[in-house]
């Protein structure tokens, strides 16, 4: 998900190709080639650029409308709705729940599902395994302590800088609750499910969400190829 | 059987060729679940952002060819080859200003937006893309993305690309 304000100028985007299966797509107002999963212009008069990214919420319909009562939703288009469907295999790999815990830290393949956090040149892959086991992770990728949150729904899935006040969060998920309650050892403060504290010392504050990408591990390497993968062995 | 064939009648066939191969292999190259080098996209945008106009000029040559045949054109076989050839050309010409990969997933026309509560075509545990801009929050259904791949928007004053 992207800002499409490139130099002042809106860009607009079509599907245009497809690049070791992500795709790309081409903006009509210069004609360049952008890499959808980098935001980053392949060939042609913006070469060079990059999309600035927004933050994204991917999480279940159920969960958008529990934060955002008053959101708006995309209609389908009425012409090609009944094709939809087909394309709806890349939802049916995101249960992350139902993978068993990894017992060590196996070198991941190609196709195996990860979460990836960027920040600056700094990456980290948490894998499927590891998340579906855990449902809350703490990690640092470069200098950002950082929170990866599983929904009781087994799929939703949200990131946060850990860093409020000056402080750095130390996060444990309620057990069995839901909606999820997240619980600061440092503070005793708790915290819902979009990052806002509520109840305790920080109250009123709120966790900054970070984007976190769900992806295929040959996907996320191509383009962070010093990426780092989580491992729970090593002290936060 | 073919004797000689008029050397325009072979020229339109070249052209035609060239035309064919300048939007073919593009195609070629980019296609899903086969792999692509950098060299082959560079290519790849190289032949296809240039097709309209090479094409074009492809098929304003053959034209010229046509018609400076003359009286020796008109023969069954050297005509026949001749016609055929400017068909290609022009089919050829138009599918350069085409993008086949529309053809396989629409372009969403237009982002319309309906309330969550009244959001009936999406179940509570299909997957949605949110953006929030100030007070304006959207949801953009992975179904739907999945599909159409990209889908231009403003989201309160941001413009954005929502793409899966």
């Amino acid at each position: 998900m992207w800002k499409s304000t490139v130099d002042g100028k809106r860009l607009t985007f079509r599907l245009a190709g497809i690049n070791n299966q992500n795709f790309i797509m081409r903006d009509d107002e210069t004609g360049t080639w952008w890499q959808q999963v980098s935001g980053c212009a392949l060939h042609g008069p913006l070469a060079g650029h990059c999309l600035t990214p927004i933050l994204w919420d991917e999480v279940a319909f159920a969960v958008f409308r529990a934060d955002h009562p008053g959101g708006e939703v995309l209609r389908p288009d009425e012409a090609t709705r009944a094709e939809y469907d087909t394309a709806r295999w890349e939802e049916e790999i995101a249960d992350l729940s139902t993978v068993t815990p990894a017992s060590d830290t196996d070198p991941l393949e190609a196709r195996d599902l990860i979460v990836g956090i960027a920040e600056g040149d700094a990456a980290l892959a948490f894998p499927a395994d590891e998340i579906g086991g855990r449902t809350l992770l703490l990690a640092r990728v470069g200098g950002m302590p950082v929170a990866v949150v599983l929904h009781p729904d087994g799929r939703s899935l949200r990131c946060f800088d850990r860093r409020v006040g000056g402080e750095t969060l130390d996060l444990y998920l309620a057990a069995g609750s839901d909606p999820p309650i997240i619980l600061d050892a440092k503070s005793g403060s708790l915290w819902d499910f979009s990052g806002a504290a509520l109840s305790g010392p920080l109250e009123g504050e709120r966790m900054r969400r970070i984007n976190c990408l769900k992806d295929y591990w040959f996907d996320w390497k191509n383009y962070h190829p010093k990426t780092e993968i989580y491992d729970p062995e090593q002290l936060d | 059987m073919m004797r000689r064939l008029h050397g325009s009648a072979i020229l339109l066939w070249l052209l035609a060729l060239a035309a064919l191969a300048w939007v073919a292999i593009p195609i070629y190259l980019i296609q899903p679940f086969a792999p692509q080098t950098r060299a082959a996209v560079a290519w790849s945008y190289a032949l296809k952002s240039r097709a309209p106009w090479v094409t074009g000029a492809l098929l304003a040559a053959a034209i010229a060819v046509a018609l400076g045949g003359g009286r020796r054109l008109r023969t069954p076989v050297a005509g026949t080859l001749a016609a055929i050839a400017l068909l290609v050309l022009g089919g050829v010409a138009w599918l350069a200003t085409r993008n086949h990969f529309e053809w396989m997933f629409h372009p969403l026309p237009a982002a319309r937006f309906a309330p969550a509560a009244e959001a009936d075509w999406v179940d509570p545990q299909d997957f949605v893309l949110g953006v929030s801009v100030g007070e304006v929050a959207r949801a953009y259904p992975v179904r739907a993305l999945a599909y159409h791949h990209v889908v231009n928007d403003v989201v309160g004053d941001e413009p954005i690309v929502a793409t899966y």
